[in-house]
């Protein structure tokens, strides 16, 4: 883990401005805005359909909006294709788990190291030293976060071949080594068990002391009160409210659209 | 020389160049997941190319025609074949690769490689139309004195030279940061995407250089064979490269080898010279065919990866212990 840089921490890292899209007859995303502080781990919150996983996809570049602004570190990025997006540092995980199935653990985490000078075809073909040199610190690397995240027995199995579980925190490990500075995570907790959402919910936290601006779209409301230090709330394709989990708990809005019902039970899933 | 010898040279080039091939399409299919069901149409670009290019100027009144005719050299000729075959796939590329979905994919590099077909039968002023070209001088045999035994003794030689140049930079990109990438958009090109990998240009590069792979050995075959018409390379070709590759071991050049050698030699070259069955000429293309599919059928049912699948990527085997060793040694020199 590289030192806890210092980050100024409260300026907006991410800003959406009335964001609409739609499929169809559908408006998925209608009107959303909200903004994320650098340096905080926020929860995108809301029920089923509520178009969180729309508003991922259009912050990362995945699907193009209809209407509105999202700016990423002060630049304007609506329209911008995913990997240019992903290129400036805003790295995004999928609802399920999307591991390189063919390709061992260690390998889906090197390969996703930004910048590497032996993706281009000249230095491919005819340097294959320099190639080297650069994998050997990439496998080193790659090889303490898998250490880190209790995965380094797994690093030479196919990741199509890991439980689901283990899918999920490969998923995090590679998002760590790809070295973002803004995280998106869509529901990294569904589907795994109690023990593994509390590991899990560790490892988010740390990266986001490590300095990583974290987002995560949670189902689990008790993880998020744990962990997450803002709460965005949406409902039908629009911000329902945002602020710390203490202030939605009086707003009477938020109750009734979304926490009410789910409040009362224990398991909040 | 023994005419046994002769055959068994001849069936030698045809296995390197079914390799080159097998490589070609291993890139473009077995790295970057690339559905190109026309690789055999770039063949034939790099076969035209290179054959109208050796050939001298057409005759008039000899009722082949032809363009270019420019007596090149065996290298020069190459050359123009490898830029040909590469543009066209460049093209072909810039069609089917800017959408994701691979069934679009392949839908639009049938519809190209048919299009190409058509194209070149019918405008006989290009290559000859459906006749094809033929006569193409044989490379070096003034140079060397060869006659038409040694030539083909000779031939073994440069196609071999030729492939296994090829299967070095094709392992080595199979290795390499940039082979890597390419097999993370095959694997799932959403999440490569996401990551920062630019796959429109990781499988733009992938379809050009299996494009050029492919012209190559359209260049080697028309310079061995001397003729090439579009008999010789219709759709059903661009199937046996495909169930070589796929029964061989997809991603896997070594499978690729393997594949060329049971199908494209054992199954599709050796049984050319059988004596025809009963005095039925067709029984035996007909057959192959079938065993072909029956091969391919059953490849795929009980070894789906291939007979030698893709290997796991090993990086440099650092035992789990030696990290924590170095790390404990480190820990005794500093003294914490
Ligand atoms: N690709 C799509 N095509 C059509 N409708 C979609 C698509 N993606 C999402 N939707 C619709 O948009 C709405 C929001 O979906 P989604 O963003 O996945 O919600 P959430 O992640 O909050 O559960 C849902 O009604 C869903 O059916
Ligand atoms: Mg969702």
């Amino acid at each position: 883990m590289p030192e806890a840089t210092p980050v100024d921490r409260g300026t907006p890292i991410l800003q959406l401005d009335q964001v609409v899209r739609s499929f169809g007859g559908v408006r998925a995303v209608d009107g959303c805005s909200f903004s994320i502080d650098r340096g905080s781990l926020t929860a995108l919150i809301g029920p089923n359909g509520a178009g969180k996983s729309t508003v991922v996809n259009l912050v990362a570049g995945a699907l193009k909006p209809d209407a509105g602004s999202i700016v990423y570190g002060g630049v304007d990025i609506t329209g911008v294709v995913s990997h240019r997006i992903a290129g400036r540092g805003l790295i995004r995980t999928f609802q399920l788990s999307r591991e390189f199935a063919r390709m061992t653990v260690l390998e889906n985490l090197v390969v996703v190291a930004r910048g590497q000078s032996g993706e281009s075809l000249f230095n491919a073909l005819l340097r294959p030293r320099l190639c080297r040199r650069e994998d050997r610190v990439l496998v080193e690397r790659a090889i303490d976060v898998l250490d880190r995240f209790g995965l380094a027995a797994q690093r030479d199995m196919y990741a199509g071949d890991l439980s689901g579980g283990q899918k999920r925190l490969v998923e995090l490990a590679r998002a760590v080594m790809s070295e973002p500075e803004l995280l998106i995570l869509d529901e990294p907790m569904a589907g795994v068990n109690p023990a593994l959402i509390d590991l899990l919910g560790g490892h988010i936290e740390s990266l986001c002391r490590n300095g990583i601006t974290v987002v995560m779209v949670e189902h689990n409301l008790e993880i998020v009160e744990r962990i997450c230090d803002h709460v965005v709330v949406m409902a039908l394709g629009r911000t329902l409210a945002t602020g710390v989990m203490s202030d939605l708990r009086s707003n009477s809005e938020v109750v009734r659209a979304y926490l009410g019902e789910r409040l009362d039970e224990p398991t909040v899933r | 020389m023994s005419p046994i010898l002769v055959y068994l040279a001849t069936l030698v080039v045809y296995f390197f160049i079914y390799n080159i091939f097998g490589f070609g399409l291993n890139i473009q299919f077995g790295y970057a997941g690339i559905l190109d069901f026309a690789f055999i149409t770039f063949m034939a670009v790099g076969g035209y190319l290179y054959g109208a290019a050796a050939l001298p100027h057409e005759t008039p009144g000899s009722q082949i025609y032809y363009v270019l005719g420019l007596s090149w050299s065996f290298p020069l000729a190459l050359l123009l074949g490898i830029l040909g075959a590469g543009a066209v796939g460049a093209l072909v590329g810039l069609i089917a690769l800017k959408r994701l979905r691979s069934d679009y994919l392949a839908i639009v590099t049938l519809a190209s490689g048919t299009l190409i077909y058509g194209v070149i039968g019918n405008f006989t002023r290009l290559f000859d139309g459906w006749e094809g070209l033929m006569g193409v001088p044989q490379p070096f045999t003034g140079a060397l004195n060869l006659n038409a035994n040694t030539f083909v003794l000779f031939f073994v030689l440069v196609s071999g030279v030729i492939m296994a140049i090829l299967w070095f930079f094709a392992n080595r990109l199979y290795r390499s940061p940039l082979g890597r990438a390419m097999r993370a958009v095959r694997e799932d090109i959403d999440v490569a995407e996401a990551y920062g990998k630019n796959a429109f240009k990781l499988r733009m590069t992938a379809m050009v250089i299996g494009c050029i792979y492919a012209g190559i050995g359209g260049a080697l075959t028309i310079a061995f064979i001397t003729a090439l018409a579009p008999a010789g390379w219709s759709t059903g070709e661009t199937f046996v490269i495909w169930a070589l590759l796929l029964i061989g071991g997809r991603g896997n050049n070594l499978g690729a080898v393997v594949g060329s050698f049971l199908v494209a030699v054992l199954f599709t070259e050796a049984t050319r010279y059988l004596p025809a069955i009963g005095g039925n000429p067709n029984l035996i293309p007909d057959l192959r065919n079938i065993v072909i599919g029956v091969l391919l059928i059953v490849t795929l049912r009980f070894r789906p990866q291939g007979l030698v699948p893709e290997p796991k990527t090993n990086f440099f085997a650092v035992p789990l212990t030696s990290r924590v060793l170095r790390r404990v040694r480190h820990e005794e020199v500093v003294g914490a």
